[in-house]
């Protein structure tokens, strides 16, 4: 099984760190809320979504803590550090740029 | 912030990593149920929702191995696990690895010992202050000795007074005296140093002071102790100071005690050993006027800062003329002409002077031990590489399951490293051992100034070789093993371990390495021990047997004019005690080196531009050749007639006769000690002696001349010779007796048999063969286990070939030449290359060799016997093994 082919090498970092910039969460609502806001297009798999986390969380980016879900349950929660966000406002800018480099390219081609 | 926490966390992972297992497990547990709970909103059933769930995460063993790795990229854990496991492999395998471990802990220990003594011989700054600015000044005399030879005593002042490099200059002159005045007396080796030279040396006294110049003239009765001496007499009594101690029965004051670490002279500075007590130079009237004489004054000087050896050696060459201009004024003033005496001067760096005639043999022996150490590297490497031919089918199996190659690879070096480490601790217990027995084997000519011992330089030497081997074995055995060829070996692997041709021939060559460096150690080693027995058969002109000698000095003012008569009832009552055969005396005993001394032929002047007639002299008393049994081929030996009045006589050795008066009749011809124009009596030979060796055993014998002590009388100390009916050693309270029934006061220093003479003249001949042939020993042993390995591990691997030969009718003798060729093969090609090795590396013993030649053709084909034997000794096992092998069960095999 392929892994998230259907996402650039290294969008699913931003994806991640942008998701959890506003409240902590975990990874099955991680995975659920770029599925929502994506409208569905963009489908996250487990087995990418849970390396990333681990190596964003290894690299200081993000950071985790054990806490009740709202099904009552335990679950890992994660948030992004100081670092985390300025990470994600470096990755956010170049992804602008970048994007915006596609665009011009495929408006002018 | 960031950093910290990374570490923090990955220092966490290393010490929980169960505990972060089981939180991945969680975790992943936690997204499967939100996934089932998601399915069941959507009208699955239970089973459905739970197997579509299972579906949507894929493998969950993979993406934890992915999570893990993801936190996992922590070379500390993986180390750290790689470690572990690597203990565990080897523990699972105790034979190999206790044999890996015994052959690198020889290795190590074997190269942390010499390299022990290397570091506190060659490596260790002398102990004085800026050692490098030290330099000898030595006197270059053409007439005398091609070598540049020490200072004659009126040059010091000249020179001291003369140049403009040095900061200090200063002299000493070797002396012993009797020290008394506290408990036994005892002989203690002295130097006479002037003031300056604890100045040039840089160095203060542990207690009190060093002389003053004022000191330096006579009268001044001073003494510093060494600090053994003051701890060995005075129990390192802090009082010691001006109290007073007798030296040759005359009172100095004790004024200073040198430091522990302060030895001086050190071998290559000065004839003697390191001295017990310094004293003023204070040159007497008499060596002050031995103009051109008596060159026997080491002189030191420390360079002026900035001041190359070139320099100052620029600046002696006119000190030198200068010091020449004197002589020959002094010469004129005495009317006698310098005729073709020329002088120079030259400074030598003092380093050079000290370590340089060691050097070459250390380093040699550091090579030496080297090569072990390679063997030894490449013996473990052929085990490590045979057990990764058995492991072949693991390593290919991890491969095939996903394992990195580079993970393997890395793990295999960790295998290797802790095999190495493992060895290297014990190897480093093994020097400690080893340098104890090579301390007290070290030949005295070793500058050995400070203790040997494991210090911070050593170890990090051990460290570093350890690591380096560790890396060495380990890295060729994993290269190769994790280029293993997945398919055939699992395929091939059904059918039992086996391993790919190039690893066959890597084995191969690993064995023909090893004999290779086997044969050079074992040429060098041969090479050393025929020179030995040449060294110990050469005929040194006397008979040591049943001959026991001491010294014995008098002390000068309390026996002055006495001198002859003391020696006479002394070799009188010597003689008429028991058990004594003869009984005479010597200024120099055989094999001990002695006086040179210039000479001029009657009627012969030497021709110019050549140098002076030179030979070794000794005075001799009593009977002294027939104690030594030096045969007298002619004339006469010296009798009671020979006197102070009579004329002057002399006995000449038969190499002096046949080379200063070939073909014709020594006995009557005449000679003077000098050049020329002095103006001492002729002496008339009376007799022809046979040829001694003076000097070291392997040197070639010099021309030698006896003379009779009562013709010149004056020598305060003699060299006693006693010959008796048995054991040499018997005769020690003899002698004692005789010594104390005269003088009951007087020192007498430990006795010794000729037989030690000559043991003692070929120490370091010993020290550097006993080490060579311990190596060669070592290697031929490793090299035997090497051959082994590969034999056996060969028919193993070949039982299936051979019990269908056994089936096809070949018989056991057919079995056993096809192991025996396989083991003889390898032997050859390694002995050839080894043979090349040894005649381009044997110069670098040349200096050892005696009467043998370094491409000698009986020590090469006795190496090559001995390893043809060797190979075949250890092919034995395997061989007989092949043979057992049943042709039924190796066919079964399949």
């Amino acid at each position: 099984m392929a892994k998230s082919a259907d996402l650039v090498q290294g969008t699913l970092d931003l994806l991640i760190l942008k998701t959890i910039s506003l409240e902590p969460k975990h990874g099955w609502a991680i995975a659920k809320r770029i599925q929502q806001v994506s409208n569905e297009i963009l489908q996250v798999q487990q087995g990418s979504l849970y390396p990333a986390l681990h190596r964003l969380e290894h690299q200081g980016w993000i950071k985790a803590h054990w806490s009740e879900s709202g099904t009552g349950r335990k679950a890992k929660f994660y948030s992004l550090t100081k670092s985390g966000r300025a990470q994600l406002e470096k990755e956010l800018a170049s992804w602008q740029r970048l994007s915006s480099g596609v665009n011009l390219v495929l408006e002018e081609a | 912030m960031r950093r910290f926490r990374v570490f923090a966390m990955r220092l966490q992972s290393l010490f929980r990593t169960r505990a972060a297992d089981a939180e991945l497990d969680a975790e992943i547990q936690f997204h499967l149920e939100q996934q089932i709970e998601e399915n069941l909103a959507r009208g699955m059933t239970r089973q459905d929702a739970r197997r579509a769930a299972l579906r949507a995460i894929g493998g969950i063993t993979q993406i934890k191995e992915e999570c893990r790795d993801m936190r996992g990229i922590n070379w500390l854990e993986t180390l750290a696990n790689d470690v572990r496991y690597a203990i565990r492999v080897l523990l699972k395998s105790p034979g190999f690895t206790t044999v890996a471990v015994l052959t690198l802990a020889l290795g190590v220990g074997a190269n942390t010992a010499i390299f022990s003594v290397i570091n506190a011989v060659l490596l260790s700054p002398l102990p004085y202050a800026d050692p490098d600015r030290l330099v000898m000044v030595k006197e270059v005399v053409p007439l005398i000795a091609a070598s540049p030879i020490h200072v004659s005593a009126p040059d010091i002042s000249q020179i001291r007074k003369l140049n403009h490099v040095f900061e200090a200059v200063g002299g000493i002159c070797l002396w012993t005296y009797e020290l008394s005045g506290i408990s036994e007396p005892q002989r203690v080796i002295a130097d006479r140093t002037s003031s300056d030279v604890f100045k040039v040396l840089g160095v203060q006294p542990l207690l009190g002071r060093a002389f003053t110049d004022a000191e330096e003239p006579i009268g001044h009765h001073v003494v510093i102790l060494s600090y053994r001496l003051w701890q060995q007499r005075f129990g390192g009594d802090r009082g010691v100071l001006e109290r007073t101690v007798d030296l040759d029965r005359i009172p100095y004051t004790i004024i200073g005690v040198m430091p522990r670490n302060f030895v001086f002279p050190l071998p290559g500075m000065s004839q003697g050993p390191a001295a017990d007590i310094w004293v003023p130079l204070a040159l007497t009237k008499e060596e002050l006027s031995q103009i051109g004489d008596n060159f026997n004054y080491a002189v030191f000087a420390r360079l002026k800062p900035k001041t190359a050896i070139t320099q100052a050696n620029a600046d002696l060459q006119t000190v030198a003329k200068s010091i020449l201009r004197t002589y020959g004024e002094w010469a004129e003033a005495n009317h006698q002409s310098l005729g073709n005496f020329d002088l120079g001067l030259v400074a030598q760096p003092l380093n050079q002077q000290v370590r340089g005639p060691v050097a070459a043999m250390l380093w040699m022996l550091f090579g030496a031990v080297g090569f072990v150490l390679l063997i030894a590297c490449v013996n473990v490497a052929n085990l490590v590489l045979a057990r990764a031919a058995g492991r072949q089918r693991e390593i290919a199996l991890r491969l095939a399951l996903g394992a990195g190659r580079l993970r393997l690879l890395r793990q295999l070096l960790v295998e290797g490293m802790v095999l190495a480490f493992a060895g290297g601790l014990l190897g480093m217990f093994a020097a400690i051992w080893i340098k104890q027995g090579l301390a007290a084997m070290i030949p005295p000519r070793v500058p050995l100034f400070r203790e040997i011992n494991l210090d911070g330089h050593v170890l990090l030497f051990t460290f570093l070789l350890t690591a380096l081997t560790g890396f060495v074995f380990g890295l060729l055995p994993a290269l190769s093993a994790s280029r293993a060829d997945l398919n055939h070996t699992l395929k091939e692997g059904a059918r039992g371990a086996s391993e790919g041709h190039a690893q066959q021939r890597l084995r191969a060559a690993f064995v023909v390495a090893e004999i290779a460096l086997s044969v050079v150690l074992l040429v060098g080693a041969g090479l050393l021990v025929r020179s030995f027995e040449r060294v110990l058969n050469t005929n040194p002109g006397f008979r040591p047997e049943h001959v026991l000698t001491t010294s014995i000095d008098l002390p000068v003012e309390q026996y002055r004019g006495r001198f002859a008569s003391f020696f006479q009832q002394l070799l009188e009552r010597v003689q008429q005690s028991p058990g004594v055969i003869s009984a005479g005396a010597s200024t120099d005993l055989p094999l001990q080196g002695g006086w040179t001394h210039i000479f001029t032929l009657e009627g012969r002047p030497p021709a110019s531009g050549t140098g002076a007639n030179v030979c070794f002299h000794s005075v001799i008393y009593g009977n002294y050749l027939q104690t030594m049994s030096i045969p007298l081929l002619r004339g006469r030996y010296f009798n009671e007639h020979d006197t102070h009045d009579s004329t002057g006589v002399l006995i000449v050795s038969q190499s002096f006769a046949e080379k200063y008066w070939p073909r014709q009749d020594a006995l009557g011809k005449r000679l003077k000690w000098g050049t020329q124009n002095s103006d001492s009596a002729w002496l008339t030979v009376v007799g022809v002696a046979g040829d001694v060796k003076q000097g070291p055993l392997d040197r070639a014998t010099v021309p030698h001349t006896y003379q009779p002590y009562a013709q010149l009388g004056a020598f305060s100390s003699l060299n006693l010779a006693v010959r008796g009916a048995g054991d040499a050693e018997n005769l020690a309270s003899t002698v004692r007796h005789a010594v104390w029934s005269l003088d009951r006061q007087l020192a007498l220093p430990p006795m010794e048999t000729m037989e030690q003479v000559i043991d003692d003249s070929t120490l370091a001949r010993r020290f550097n063969l006993f080490l060579l042939a311990s190596f060669a020993g070592l290697a031929l042993l490793l090299a035997a286990i090497g051959i082994y390995g590969v034999l056996a591990y060969s028919v193993l691997r070949r039982s299936h070939e051979i019990g269908v030969r056994m089936a096809l009718g070949a018989r056991g003798g057919d079995v056993v030449r096809l192991v025996l060729g396989q083991s003889l093969r390898l032997t050859a090609i390694g002995a050839v290359c080894g043979v090349a090795g040894a005649l381009s590396l044997t110069r670098f013993l040349e200096g050892l060799l005696f009467e043998v030649r370094g491409a000698d053709p009986a020590t090469f084909t006795a190496v090559l016997f001995l390893l043809i034997a060797v190979a075949l000794a250890a092919s034995y096992l395997p061989a007989r093994r092949a043979t057992r092998v049943a042709p039924s069960a190796a066919l079964r095999h399949e």
